[in-house]
Formats: structure tokens, C-alpha cells, sequence
């Protein structure tokens, strides 16, 4: 593991778990789904993150502080969630910290939920969801499960490292995406990637209630929302609207 | 071969100003870090995005916990726009998650400059889901 970047252990970690990913992103995706699964399957906090890179900020729940970016865990899950957005130069040595560990612990997979922002969101009757993998055999379980997939274009952001990285290292990895709105938080599309990941890990999660709470997650993501826009506007986020120019 | 219109003095002037505000407006985001709330007029600010195109200025706000009959659209000064929707019921600010002060919001209320020279009487107000969408066209409209 990098000097810079440690994950503190607070608990017992499973081995062989899936290891899941939620940051944010283009339509707070993959921090609206990861914080629904978190309550859903009642996972515990099991490690979190330290390094002097990130910016000096701490989340307090009840009265004691907290790592942005924590691990939480049950026998089959390993997730990782930041509640905070990871500033763009920071996030190869975050990912490649949190990637090692992952592969320390033997995880079976890794799968980064994530966002895939359209125009005219709010005209948009269904969401549909997509994937895009580290290897040929991650990409076969994705189309198994009938999830399409992502074949051209640009990844930006967290969910791009981990699959790079992933390939690299020879780990299965998943990236699924659903379609959203691109800065503004959005519930129904976090709800369209649980119903994937259900599809690829057999988690049974009911997503009823996170479209119930839909409006009050919006209203309570606002801050994070424009954070985290920020940060997007300097990795340069909108190129994934490019169209791709093939060499073959 | 495109031409274009001669502006009068009190355009150039009107849109020197309009960029004064935004510079201004701009300015002060970088020396003091509002909260995205306000308590004295009970309001919270929504999230909104602005496209320029050449024919028009859209713009849209996400207005969560309100509904269409209550939402105002209001242009101010030819180049500015007052956004405000009541909330379907009044949010405490530790509802919010927020324990240091107390308070509560009862709209969500957006002040919006806009960059260049539109035709506010011409503006078409939809409301989908939550998002309010605003076309205005533009002045000046240039050839797409």
C-alpha cells in the first residue's frame, strides 16, 4: 500500500467478498445507491481511508469524526463509499491504494456504480443502464445478465481508473452506469444501477423505498451535488459527451 | 455572408452592465462561500444548469419537494430572472441534518443572471418532474 494513502482496518475483513464502489459522480449515482445499500443491508463500517492528500475535512456522525471515504462491510460485500468528492489529483493514488487492498482481501470482483449523464433527462420515461468491464470474462457476466453494454467511448473520473487499474492487475471489475441527469442528484437513475448490480451479485435489493424518498434526496444532495460539479468541471467530465476517434 | 445588426448605444450599454453583474457576481462567490441557504427569507437555493445556444438561453432548475401550481418565474431588469416554488411542507434545518442553528425553509428561491440579451416576454416555462425548464430566446440570435 502507498505511504500517502492507508486504510485503517476497525473490524475483521471478509475475504473473497465483492468489492463495490460508490462516489461521486455525474448525478450523485454511485453515492445515492451505495448509501441506499448501506441502510438496505444493514452494513457495517469495517475500515476507512487516511492520507494527508485528501483536503482536511472530517464527516461527524453523532458527535465523532469520520473519514470521508470509509469501508463498509457484511460476509458478501465489501463497499466503498466517499461522502465527499476526491479532488482530481488525488484520485490515481486513492484508487490504487483502495484497489491493492482489495486485491489483499481476494475479492471476487470489483464493480464501481456510476452514471452515464443524457440530454433531456427529465423528458426520459425509462433509465437504461449499461456496463463496461476490465476483461473479456467480467464483460460476458454483464451480457449474461442482459446488460448492455458500453462499447465506445470516454470514461472520466474514479470509475475509469478503477477499471484501468483493474485490467492491469488481471481483476475482474465491472463499471455499471445508468443513465442520469449530469449535475443534478439523481435517485431513479441509482435505482436503476442497484437493479444490476441485483442482477450480477444476486444482492436482493428492493428499490421502492429509495424512489419513495426520491424528492428528499435531492433536496439534502444539493451541497454535495455542487461540490462534487466542481471537481467534475476539472477532470475535464464533459468529455465523455465526445464522440470517440477510433484508431484501430 | 452573415451580417449583423447594428446595436443602439443603450444595448451596448445594458449588456456592459449585464457583464459587470456576472464579474461581480462571480467575484463575490470567490471571496465569501455562501451556505446555499438563507435563513431570513426561509428559502433554500436549487441546483441549476444555463446552456447558451445560438438561438437561445435554456436554462433549468431542479425544484425537489414542490409542486407546478406553485412555482413563479419572474424576469427582473430585462437580463436577471426570480425563480421561487413553495415547498410542500416547511423543512427544518435538522432535517436537513444541520444541528448548529435552528430554523427552517418554506421555498426554494434562485436568483439567475442572464449572460446575454434575451427576449424575456417570448419565454417558455415547463415544469417535468421536479425540473423546472425556462426557454428564452435570444436577441441576437446567431446563424446555427
Amino acid at each position: 500500500m502507498s505511504e500517502e494513502v492507508k486504510i485503517i482496518e476497525r473490524r475483521k475483513i471478509p475475504f473473497g467478498a465483492t468489492l463495490i464502489f460508490g462516489f461521486p459522480d455525474v448525478g450523485l449515482v454511485g453515492v445515492i445507491a451505495a448509501s441506499y445499500l448501506i441502510d438496505e443491508l444493514n452494513l457495517e463500517e469495517v475500515a476507512y481511508l487516511d492520507s494527508k492528500l485528501l483536503p482536511p475535512l472530517i464527516v461527524l456522525h453523532e458527535g465523532l469524526p469520520h473519514s470521508s471515504i470509509r469501508i463498509f462491510a457484511d460476509d458478501n460485500i465489501l463497499l466503498a463509499i466517499s461522502e465527499a468528492p476526491i479532488p482530481v489529483d488525488v484520485i490515481y493514488p486513492i484508487m490504487d491504494a483502495l484497489i491493492d487492498w482489495g486485491k489483499n482481501k481476494n475479492v471476487k470482483m470489483m464493480i464501481s456504480l456510476s452514471g452515464l449523464p443524457i440530454q433531456d433527462r427529465q423528458d426520459a420515461k425509462e433509465l437504461k443502464a449499461f456496463a463496461a468491464a476490465s476483461n473479456p470474462e467480467a464483460l460476458k457476466i454483464a451480457q449474461d445478465k442482459s446488460i448492455e453494454v458500453l462499447t465506445e467511448g470516454y470514461m472520466v473520473g474514479p470509475q475509469a481508473i478503477m477499471l484501468q487499474r483493474a485490467a492491469n492487475a488481471g481483476t475482474p471489475a465491472l463499471t455499471l452506469l445508468a443513465q442520469c441527469f449530469f449535475n443534478y442528484p439523481d435517485p431513479e437513475a441509482a435505482a436503476e444501477v442497484l437493479k444490476d448490480l441485483g442482477k450480477i451479485t444476486g444482492l436482493k435489493v428492493e428499490v421502492a423505498k429509495l424512489l419513495e424518498k426520491g424528492e428528499e434526496i435531492r433536496l439534502r444532495a444539493r451541497d454535495v451535488m455542487r461540490r462534487t460539479q466542481e471537481e467534475m468541471s476539472k477532470t475535464k467530465k464533459g468529455q465523455e459527451y465526445d464522440i470517440p476517434m477510433y484508431v484501430s | 455572408m452573415a451580417t449583423r445588426r447594428k446595436r443602439s448605444v443603450s444595448e451596448i450599454i445594458d449588456e456592459y452592465f449585464a457583464d459587470f453583474d456576472k464579474w461581480a457576481e462571480g467575484f463575490r462567490e470567490v471571496i465569501t462561500e455562501a451556505p446555499s441557504w438563507n435563513l431570513r427569507n426561509c428559502s433554500i437555493e436549487p441546483l441549476h444548469n444555463m446552456m447558451i445556444t445560438p438561438k437561445e438561453v435554456l436554462v433549468t432548475v431542479d425544484l425537489p419537494f414542490t409542486s407546478k401550481s406553485t412555482v413563479k418565474v419572474e424576469p427582473v431588469s430585462g437580463n436577471a430572472l426570480e425563480i421561487t416554488a413553495k415547498m410542500k411542507r416547511k423543512i427544518r434545518l435538522d432535517d436537513l441534518g444541520i444541528a448548529y442553528c435552528k430554523g427552517e425553509f418554506e421555498k426554494l428561491h434562485s436568483h439567475l443572471l442572464i449572460p446575454v440579451s434575451v427576449n424575456m416576454k417570448k419565454m417558455d416555462v415547463q415544469y417535468k418532474k421536479g425540473i423546472l425548464e425556462i426557454h428564452i430566446p435570444r436577441k441576437h440570435q446567431r446563424p446555427t
